[in-house]
């Protein structure tokens, strides 16, 4: 009796579950932020029908969508493509050749910056997606620290003191005697490194490139550390968030360093760098506390990250509704006129721009017109050294450069465990030559010294 | 006597220490979960907070952890009753009968009892590609019905509790094996099932790596991915709403544990001597 | 009987095709894969057969011997503490001049960590242990016990011992319920033998609760040995899921994942997945025969 009544209970229960399947929508949308959530409530609205947006979270983006686009079963009719996979996903034929008839997307190609339009090109040079955002990057900063520290809060005049990385360090300094910090985390300095001289992080004869310009992130990340001139709040964690609105709670634990100042732990931040949509998916989101007290200037050397593109699956069945989607995205004026002017995100479309640029001011930088700002640090824009490397050759990076800041490995070391985890994840790949001999010496050493003497954890 | 009653409270002193430093990580994580980002940043305290609606508006904008729930439940649940059915029937197909390859089969068993999980991981992950039901829940739930573990420990339970002749008078009856088996051998079992459905139940709720790998969709993500899934969130900037995820992930857990715990205890003990 | 063999087929059918397709198939396709440079991507047609390269590959692999016996070290200090705490609540509550009450109680109290998804505890602590913000760190602060907060998860030793500390926090109750089991399965008979004897307590545990216990050791053995050669999720949420720091978290699980999920090296990962069962068959068969060997 009993165990038939629990027979019921699993039956009913599982059908329940199994019932809460949903309608079929006319378009499914994936993408890895909720940014497209609003576009698609216009689109929705406009043309009458069901549109479905499927978030997936950056982390797993690729690893999950990617076995759906090269099988077909559960493919999204239109998905988006992040500057980091972008080249190599417009090269394998996900997306729908955008070139050919019937959408003859290359007619809008004047309107764009051009950028922008080449990244999303094949090969061949055919159009596979398109983006309707331009994302170079500055140092946003807080005007009322600038204010009481520097004397001013004009973005022209901190530009000036910015760019050099030297400028910045100095302006780190003059911080610091006022208890501030210049940024929140040492990774804020990494733009200005590769860009004092872009390169590929992989050359076109799968040869890892190392420059000094990309060297010098070691010893500027290393001086940020040892002068306290950051905030220990590691981008994208809940301090780092945090350090946009107010002091944060800050123990570097190095108190008999400064025995005679006395011990605060609390600091506050006065800028980080980020690139255009940095002001619209984080600050304005994060630091409504702070509204108004911020301006955006330009760092020692021109930058841009990030960036969405969107383009349709090649084999969606709803090709028509799907580019009506692209189109209006990316080239409807009316829609994009009120998508700026709601978020203040910098468009690569120039009609839109050179409308809005006009006469803007934003109220969150405290009336700057960023636009202005942003549209000219995009003409420097040389996205050329883009590769589809670049995402995990920079966490490798990334990662050893804190392991020498943190004080855990010497630069060699760093440098050689970097080489040889890229190689691990790339076996193809070649590090440079000169360095060759030197990891291989690194390796014995550590073979020798690492594994074997170490008892268990205590 | 004295001294065993000063010692007594001494061993339950240090008892209550070990309960507390056991439930030390759940209890900040519930008061974490009702206070503001800023103010955990800031410090830590014994109090609650007054940001529970708050800290649970910002998750649920982001994630659907009831949803991760109900998903978690639906697989493991499939997977319990197909586990359980099937590995009866066929404990019961090999302790009634003698065919070919008996010998073969189970042999097979044992040795696949000590292939770890991950072995075929790269190969069911293909495998479903090819079959088409990558980020479906089918590649978490049918293996259940060939669980070599559970099979051996069933037969091992018919083995000494049942005897044929009660099958034999069900046969003289006139009832049919089919019938047998639903209305003799699965009673019998009863107990076993219950045993090992408790293991089952867990390893599945638990899985992490299979669903990571198979689950691409936000909608099916069970508990576990969704939980992977979290940290790399924006809800991630607001360690409130983190706390407070993780804590509707395992609270109703281990409410649903206070009442099974008897019961589940029995299990364990019974699992390890009998397995 | 011998009649009702078709629907013996009839009833293990279920079981035999699920068995071959799900179980057998993907062990054997993820072995042929381990021999070839497979990427993951665009179907094995594009991959070529390389041999045994991935195996060589995998001797010489010095992050292969990293998560090997970073694997090992966690799991033997968790295994250590775990075992240590177990086998000490279980001699205490089957002591029989103690009689200690609440058995059902503690037992429940103690085992209710090991059902909590390992997931959720990973995150939880990630941000419980977190430099400068985490909660153990500002609570030892305030306590006074450190004056400085310590970055647990970016010191090795630091963050193997949490991750084996944290296993063993998950573990203990669960061996403590089967040693408990397996000790209240020991004749009384014998003790009051030795009482008589005049044998003290440690004798009594060495001479009699030791060997009786011998099954039961080497279950919570063998399957704390299986399991702890799978660590993954712990190591995967509590840092950066790339084994920071400085590769102390690299499991062997988690770097299988990493090849063949992150890096797209499918044909390295499924090497990886036999290395993996290599030695956990090895382990086994080590565990099994030297418990064993000592009664012949």
């Amino acid at each position: 009796m009993k165990k038939s009544l629990f027979l019921v209970m699993m039956v009913s229960l599982l059908g329940f579950l199994a019932a809460c399947g949903d309608d079929e929508p006319d378009l499914v949308v994936t993408s890895f932020t909720d940014e497209l959530q609003e576009p698609i409530e216009y689109f929705e609205e406009l043309h009458d029908v069901n549109v479905d947006l499927q978030i997936i979270p950056t982390e797993n983006y690729v690893n999950t969508l990617r076995p759906a686009l090269e099988s077909g079963s559960g493919a999204p009719d239109v998905f988006t493509g992040e500057i980091v996979y972008l080249k190599d996903w417009v090269n394998q034929d996900y997306w729908e050749d955008l070139s050919q008839d019937p959408y003859n997307v290359d007619e809008w190609s004047d309107d764009y910056m051009e950028y922008v339009w080449d990244l999303g090109r094949d090969e061949e040079g055919s159009m596979r997606a398109l983006s309707w955002q331009t994302t170079p990057g500055g140092i946003y900063y807080r005007r009322s620290i600038a204010e009481e520290v520097l004397g001013t809060d004009d973005p022209d005049e901190i530009g000036e003191m910015f760019d050099t990385v030297e400028g910045l360090l100095e302006v780190g300094e003059m911080m610091k005697e006022h208890d501030y910090r210049l940024f929140p985390d040492e990774g804020s300095i990494a733009p200005y490194t590769n860009g004092a001289n872009p390169q590929p992080w992989v050359n076109e004869n799968d040869e890892l490139i190392m420059t000094d310009e990309r060297m010098t992130y070691f010893d500027y990340a290393k001086t940020l550390r040892d002068e306290q001139y950051t905030a220990l709040a590691p981008a994208w964690s809940p301090a780092w968030f945090a350090s946009f609105t107010g002091p944060i709670s800050y123990n570097v634990g190095w108190d008999e360093l400064d025995e005679d100042e006395e011990q605060t732990d609390e600091t506050e931040v006065f800028a980080v760098s980020l690139p255009t949509w940095g002001l619209h998916s984080v600050l304005e989101v994060e630091a409504q506390e702070t509204a108004g007290d911020w301006a955006v200037t330009n760092g020692p050397t021109p930058y841009f990250e990030g960036g969405t593109w969107i383009g349709m699956y090649k084999d969606s069945e709803n090709h028509e509704l799907a580019f009506e989607f692209i189109q209006m995205l990316v080239n409807d004026e009316e829609f994009l006129t009120e998508w700026v002017s709601e978020t203040g995100d910098v468009l690569s479309y120039y009609p839109v721009m050179d409308e809005i640029g006009e006469d803007y001011s934003n109220d969150f930088l405290g009336g700057q017109n960023h636009y202005d700002f942003f549209m000219e640090r995009a003409e420097e824009i040389d996205a050329s050294h883009v590769t589809a490397y670049d995402q995990t050759i920079e966490e490798l990076f990334g990662t050893q450069v804190g392991a020498y800041v943190e004080g855990d490995a010497t630069q060699e070391e760093a440098l050689a465990e970097f080489y040889s985890r890229v190689t691990n994840a790339y076996p193809d790949l070649v590090i440079p030559d000169e360095l060759e001999e030197e990891v291989a010496d690194e390796l014995e050493e550590f073979e020798e010294s690492g594994d074997l003497e170490e008892e268990p954890v205590e | 006597m004295d001294k065993m009653k000063l010692s007594r409270i001494g061993i339950y002193t240090g008892l209550v220490i070990l309960v507390i430093i056991c439930f030390i990580p759940f209890y900040m994580m519930i008061i974490n979960a009702t206070r503001p980002n800023s103010e955990i940043l800031r410090g830590f305290t014994l109090i609650p907070g007054d940001s529970l609606m708050d800290n649970y508006d910002v998750l649920i904008s982001y994630m659907d952890v009831w949803r991760g729930f109900r998903n978690s439940l639906f697989v493991a649940i499939s997977v319990t009753v197909l586990n359980a059915y099937f590995s009866a029937l066929t404990a019961f197909a090999l302790v009634v009968y003698e065919f070919k390859f008996k010998n073969a089969i189970f042999v097979t068993f044992i040795v696949m009892m000590m292939v770890p999980g991950q072995l075929g991981l790269i190969g069911l992950y293909d495998l479903s590609e090819t079959l088409g039901i990558l980020d479906t829940y089918w590649p978490l739930i049918i293996p259940a019905v060939a669980a070599p573990f559970t099979v051996f420990f069933f037969r091992q339970f018919l083995i000494t509790t049942m005897h044929i002749s009660i099958l034999e008078a069900g046969r003289i009856d006139g009832a049919s094996e089919v019938h047998m088996f639903h209305r003799i051998i699965l009673p019998i079992l009863m107990p076993a099932i219950a045993t090992m459905g408790i293991f089952t139940f867990i390893g599945s709720w638990n899985n992490y790596i299979v669903p990571l790998v198979i689950i691409r969709s936000p909608d099916l993500y069970t508990l576990p991915v969704m939980m992977g899934a979290l940290s790399g969130s924006p809800v991630a900037s607001n360690l409130g709403a983190m706390y407070l995820g993780i804590a509707i992930s395992v609270v109703p857990i281990m409410v649903a544990f206070l009442f099974l715990s008897k019961y589940i205890i029995s299990s364990i003990t019974a699992g390890s001597v009998k397995g | 009987m011998k009649n009702n063999d078709r629907k013996a087929y009839l009833f293990i059918a279920p079981f035999v095709i699920v068995f071959l397709v799900f179980n057998l198939y993907p062990i054997f396709l993820t072995f042929y894969y381990s021999l070839t440079n497979y990427s993951g991507m665009g179907g094995i047609d594009n991959a070529d057969f390389i041999g045994i390269d991935n195996y060589v590959r995998l001797v010489t692999d010095r992050y292969f011997y990293q998560a090997f016996f970073n694997t090992i070290r966690i799991w033997g200090f968790n295994f250590l503490v775990q075992m240590f705490i177990a086998l000490g609540l279980a001699l205490l509550f089957s002591d029989i001049r103690l009689k200690l009450k609440g058995v059902s109680l503690f037992r429940a109290l103690f085992y209710l960590p090991n059902i909590i998804t390992i997931a959720s505890v990973a995150l939880l602590f990630s941000i419980l242990l977190d430099w400068n913000h985490g909660g153990l760190n500002q609570m030892l602060l305030s306590l006074g016990v450190i004056n400085q907060p310590i970055n647990w998860l970016n010191d090795p030793l630091y963050a193997q011992g949490a991750v084996a500390l944290i296993g063993a926090w998950m573990w203990f109750g669960n061996s403590f319920i089967v040693l408990m089991a397996g000790i209240s399965g020991i004749s009384r008979d014998y003790y009051e033998a030795a009482l008589i004897d005049g044998a003290n307590w440690f004798q009594s545990f060495k001479y009699i609760t030791l060997p009786q216990l011998k099954p039961i050791l080497l279950y919570v053995l063998i399957t704390s040995i299986i399991g702890g050669l799978q660590l993954f999720d712990l190591p995967m949420l509590l840092t950066d899921g790339q084994g920071s720091p400085q590769g102390a978290l690299n499991t062997m699980v988690l770097y299988l994942y990493n090849q063949a999920f992150r890096y797209n090296n499918f044909g390295y990962g499924a090497t990886l997945a036999y290395g993996l069962f290599f030695i956990t068959v090895i382990f086994s068969a080590v565990t099994f025969r030297t418990m064993y060997r000592k009664e012949s």
